[in-house]
């Protein structure tokens, strides 16, 4: 027979340790996301005037899974591990056979009148597989090129596939969360001179035989913006001037002209923050920012108090998760770095991608919610108690 | 239940990372702040006003031309529209357009076949047009050629226009905009005075919008380029069109409109409020010519040389130097080259009036010289008269030629024994011979200069031609060998070197009519603006007065009224009873044509003589002077004199008229009448049961009790007399 403890034990939910914080922060961006959407979207042809409500509909649903996904007890997820990886995978190759083609590219499967997009939700599996990896493998002393394989192999998988969509923002993604994974344990000095050198010689390689046109394209525009303003440099130039627009205290809500005259491309969907920057200049921008970084760091501090290697690895992963979603956006509406297609976390609008998040998110509470446990001992006085 | 759950393991080896992690994530983000720190402060000021520049478009608003009137306020030239069909390829074609699917869910239905069925496009145009579309949509982003208009069809029929318009919601992205054009309602009649309109051509542009123009200031530009010449703009190419293109051009507007990323216009308070003053100036239309030419005058030359393939014929008021008619033959349409019908009939209209060998293109009245021939003599006979050198009784005796060495100079006729006056009145060349001899030649070309003759006219409509008057020093120069007698004598009877425009020689009868004043030519009698107000007024001017004792000029004015009107004048078989005229003949060689060189047909034509006629009337108070040239006409007295007195007819005819109509007028309202003196003014209102035409401007006839009109001081006219004062 179950008994309630038992029950207690799955949830594994010690009431009083809801994380108020990461709740508050990711609740804020949201928040901020849904108006700034409005007025990205207040100009904008009927198709688009109604995302900001789909928008609430996905963020609403979005935080109901992503309770569920914090009330769970995560090392069930540190036992599915690889069962939920192989479902992922799957859905990577499913995406080749049913995908919706939409500018050259298929990302996309449809369900009903919704697309659902696999690779979105393939970083969270990614993240569990390579937490559920370390997990299983404790070291202490420095890690060599062959331990490093396997991770690798888990990361390259669907690398690949989402590379072959294609679908570069997103597969650089899973790149760097492995990466960031893999600075998290102790490699040996060696093994990362080895992946430097090796990767001066394959970045070339792949340039030359792997890159789509478009997405050299892009590379091209970053290294010389101003070259061709009216065709592959439009997006980047315009961007630009509506942040500079925005000066210190912003030309007002819905008043950015760079917006509500059509200039800036894709203004719901990768570049909301040039919207934003428009409308609440420096300032707003500074806050913005502020509430990204402080959410990266509070991960980190999530990942700090772990109590096992699944729950620090899970944050971290989440952690970079949303730190690099946020360095590639920013950095591309900013003009540091290249165009690539990279949503910005809570503020571009689509299912996918705040469905992920906010499961990131839930993950994330998860880890913070259980981070008092001490020892197997203590657990049961601690559950008894309540 | 707890088998399910790992223990949980050791994070000793993570536990130094989380710091480094923490630091670079916090560098990140600084870093990002920094990059906006430099956007939107350090170049935020910049970027503003991109932003600013990015939404706000001046949009040139256009003026009108100014329209060119004739002296009766008959409009001669203004601007009609015409219409144009563009097409944007992305919205006619949506099938064409790579992203069609992927954007909207909606089908948009091709309105291709619709509008093409519409525009009347023949299978080939249809095809043609279809594959400009396609390769304009290859790409179908924000600004690709997909959503930039094409121009299609250019001057359509006004029917083709109402069912464009009319099923505009079948027919999307079709779009008609109208477009001014030239329009000449005379079409062919005065052509050549008048000219015609073009677009600006890359070579005169380059001169107004030199390289780096755009990067001037604007004073800088106004100085440059101060009339705004840009692409496509419509110039005058020739005649009044061209001249006085500064007057009637006028000046463009702008408008700051606010204008999104697709271009389209943006209104509102939203947008107002983006707007900078200042955001509008205004349009200032070109400036209206009142010419002195009368168009019904200008018809009736056109009548009387119908029967000729080329010429020219100047009329002129003696009393002003004011050219009442200005015809030259044979002539073009001007609307024909003006536009609106499209380039291609343009390029061919020209090509078939630059292949004419009776040379079209050209002014004859004031572009093209001529051997006056007899015209000419009574020019000779004042230089005879003036230096005392003949007696104008003295005779000479005429046997039909005139031997000089080896060479022989030919008579007309036997004219026996003839006096200056007979000589003049029977063109006798031998009398003439005589004279030059002990004239010679630079006497001859100092009267003919006194009466303007070998130089331009300053008429500066067309490029004027100066015509020859020769004299020794000009011989010298051209023949190296030894002058000639032979060349005094050509000269005299206006051949050999001696070359005038029919414009020049208009001027100098007229001044042979009023007493020796040679007046400027003078087209373009005032500049009015859109609604009528007199800008400026040009009164006559004199350019010379010929230094000739009046008593000479009496006896050469007797000798040409005895061409007309005594038995033995040469016109004298062609004159009208009704009509006094005085005129000189003239029956100019041009030089024998071999026919074996040329198309016999064209050898025999170009052999043949030209046709003069020089004359004034009425003979004893001149008020026009008239002269006609029929090119390879043969005989003066019989092709051109009669067409001189058709002219003078017609002339009289409509001077009646109007007097008439002016009395009427005149008596309903006096003090308005009194400014029809003045000749420029439209706002006298017809009087109840006047004819609406605007009120005429010549002055009547001069009363023949009052002074003689052919000695007045032509700045001090003396006031018409105004018949809605006489009882």
């Amino acid at each position: 027979m179950r008994s309630r403890r038992d029950q207690a034990r799955f949830f594994g939910m010690p009431r009083d340790s809801f994380d108020w914080t990461l709740f508050l922060t990711a609740s804020a961006l949201a928040v901020i996301g849904v108006i700034n959407l409005y007025s990205a979207t207040s100009v904008a042809r009927a198709a688009l005037s109604d995302i900001y409500v789909q928008q609430v509909y996905w963020l609403v649903l979005g935080g109901i899974l992503g309770a569920v996904v914090a009330v769970i007890d995560y090392r069930h997820y540190e036992r599915l591990g690889y069962l939920l990886y192989g479902v992922g995978i799957v859905f990577l190759v499913l995406v080749f056979i049913l995908g919706k083609d939409i500018r050259g590219s298929s990302r996309w499967i449809a369900i009903g009148s919704f697309g659902f997009q696999p690779s979105e939700f393939m970083k969270l599996f990614l993240i569990i597989a390579l937490a559920k990896y370390l997990h299983d493998d404790p070291r202490t002393e420095a890690r060599s090129i062959k331990d490093l394989a396997l991770p690798a192999l888990i990361t390259g998988i669907p690398t690949f596939l989402i590379l072959k969509q294609p679908d570069l923002g997103t597969a650089l993604i899973h790149l760097f969360i492995f990466v960031t994974v893999c600075l998290l344990t102790r490699i040996r000095w060696q093994t990362i001179v080895g992946i430097v050198v090796s990767a001066g010689i394959f970045i070339p390689l792949w340039w030359t035989y792997m890159m789509k046109d478009y997405q050299k394209q892009r590379i091209e525009v970053f290294l010389n913006p101003e070259a061709n303003l009216l065709g592959s440099g439009w997006h980047a130039h315009h961007a630009r001037v509506a942040i500079g627009a925005g000066g210190w205290r912003g030309q007002g809500f819905m008043q950015g002209t760079q917006n509500q005259f059509l200039f800036l491309p894709d203004q719901h969907s990768d570049f909301p923050f040039a919207v934003f920057a428009e409308d609440w200049g420096f300032f707003g921008c500074l806050v913005l920012v502020s509430l990204y970084g402080f959410l990266v760091l509070w991960a980190i501090r999530i990942a700090a108090t772990a109590k096992d290697r699944f729950g620090a690895v899970l944050a971290i992963g989440v952690g970079a998760l949303i730190f690099w979603h946020a360095v590639f956006n920013l950095g591309m509406v900013t003009g540091i770095l290249p165009v690539v297609g990279v949503t910005l976390p809570l503020f571009s609008a689509g299912g996918s991608s705040v469905l992920t998040i906010l499961l990131g998110i839930g993950l994330l509470m998860n880890v913070s919610m259980r981070r008092f446990w001490v020892s197997p001992t203590r657990t049961t006085s601690l559950l008894s108690r309540g | 239940m707890s088998n399910l759950l790992v223990p949980r393991s050791d994070v000793s080896e993570f536990r130094k990372r989380y710091r480094w992690l923490a630091l670079v994530a916090f560098l990140a983000f600084g870093v990002i702040a920094g990059r906006l720190f430099q956007l939107q402060i350090v170049r935020g000021a910049d970027y503003a006003q991109t932003a600013h520049e990015n939404v706000i478009r001046r949009v040139t608003l256009p003026t009108t031309r100014g329209v060119v009137r004739d002296s009766q306020g008959r409009v001669l030239a203004s601007s009609r529209s015409s219409f144009n069909v563009l097409l944007v390829p992305g919205r006619v074609m949506p099938s064409a357009r790579p992203s069609r699917r992927a954007r909207s869910g909606v089908e948009e239905p091709d309105s291709f076949t619709r509008i093409a069925d519409t525009l009347r496009l023949n299978p080939d145009e249809r095809q043609r047009l279809a594959t400009r579309i396609r390769d304009a949509c290859v790409t179908d982003e924000d600004r690709s050629p997909c959503w930039r208009p094409i121009l299609v069809r250019e001057d359509l029929s006004r029917d083709i226009v109402a069912e464009v318009k009319q099923h505009a919601a079948e027919m999307t992205g079709a779009e008609v905009v109208s477009q001014p054009v030239r329009y000449y309602p005379y079409k062919n009649q005065g052509a050549h005075l008048l000219g015609y309109t073009s677009e600006i051509d890359a070579e005169t542009l380059a001169k107004y919008r030199p390289p780096g123009y755009e990067q001037l200031s604007a004073e800088e530009r106004q100085k440059q380029n101060p009339l705004g010449y840009d692409q496509g703009d419509i110039v005058g190419a020739t005649g009044v069109e061209r001249s006085w293109e500064s007057y009637l051009r006028g000046q463009r507007g702008w408008e700051k409109r606010v204008v999104d990323a697709r271009g389209r216009y943006r209104t509102g308070p939203e947008a107002e409020r983006l707007l900078d003053a200042p955001s509008r100036q205004e349009p200032l239309p070109g400036r209206d010519l009142r010419l002195t030419i009368d168009m019904e005058l200008q018809q009736s030359v056109e009548r009387a040389m119908r029967a000729h393939v080329a010429g020219a014929v100047v009329v002129v008021d003696v009393r002003t130097g004011r050219l009442l008619a200005l015809y030259s033959k044979p002539d073009f349409d001007p609307n024909d080259l003006a536009g609106g019908s499209g380039k291609e009939r343009i390029r061919e209209a020209f090509n078939k009036l630059y292949t004419d060998p009776l040379r079209p293109m050209l002014d004859k009245t004031m572009s093209g010289v001529f051997h006056p021939g007899s015209t000419f003599k009574p020019f000779s006979a004042l230089a005879a008269l003036e230096d005392k050198l003949i007696s104008p009784y003295e005779k000479e005796r005429c046997d039909g030629y005139l031997s000089f060495g080896r060479r022989i100079f030919r008579c007309a006729h036997v004219h026996g024994k003839v006096d200056m006056r007979e000589a003049i009145a029977e063109s006798c060349n031998i009398y003439f011979f005589k004279l030059a001899e002990s004239v010679g030649m630079d006497r001859i070309a100092r009267v003919a200069n006194e009466f303007g003759l070998g130089q331009k006219t300053g008429i500066g409509v067309n490029p004027e031609a100066a015509g020859r008057i020769p004299t020794r020093s000009w011989y010298a120069l051209r023949y190296k060998g030894q002058f000639r007698i032979g060349f005094t004598l050509n000269t005299s009877i206006g051949q050999g070197a001696t070359t005038v425009t029919p414009l020049q020689l208009a001027l100098a009868y007229a001044a042979l009519g009023n007493g020796g004043t040679v007046y400027s030519p003078q087209l373009v009698r005032a500049v009015e603006t859109s609604d009528g107000a007199v800008v400026q007024d040009f009164p006559p001017r004199v350019r010379q007065k010929a230094k000739i004792a009046p008593e000479n000029l009496a006896r050469v004015s007797d000798a040409l009224y005895a061409v007309v009107n005594e038995d033995k004048g040469t016109a004298y078989p062609v004159r009208d009873r009704t009509l006094e005229v005085a005129g000189k003949t003239g029956t100019a060689q041009t030089g024998y044509v071999n026919p074996g060189s040329d198309d016999p047909k064209k050898a025999w034509y170009l052999s043949r003589d030209h046709a003069w006629f020089a004359a004034y009337s009425p003979a004893k108070a001149p008020e026009i002077a008239v002269v006609v040239l029929v090119e390879h006409g043969g005989s003066g007295p019989t092709v051109a004199a009669p067409i001189a007195m058709q002219v003078v007819k017609e002339y009289h005819r409509l001077a009646a008229a109007r007097a008439i109509k002016l009395a009427a007028a005149g008596g309903a309202k006096k003090p308005e009448a009194k400014d029809a003196k003045d000749g420029v003014e439209r706002k006298p209102a017809p009087a109840p049961g006047a004819d609406s035409e605007p009120l005429p401007r010549d002055p009547p006839p001069p009363d023949p009790n009052g002074p003689p009109a052919w000695l007045p001081d032509p700045n001090d006219e003396p006031p018409p007399a105004d018949p809605g004062d006489e009882p």
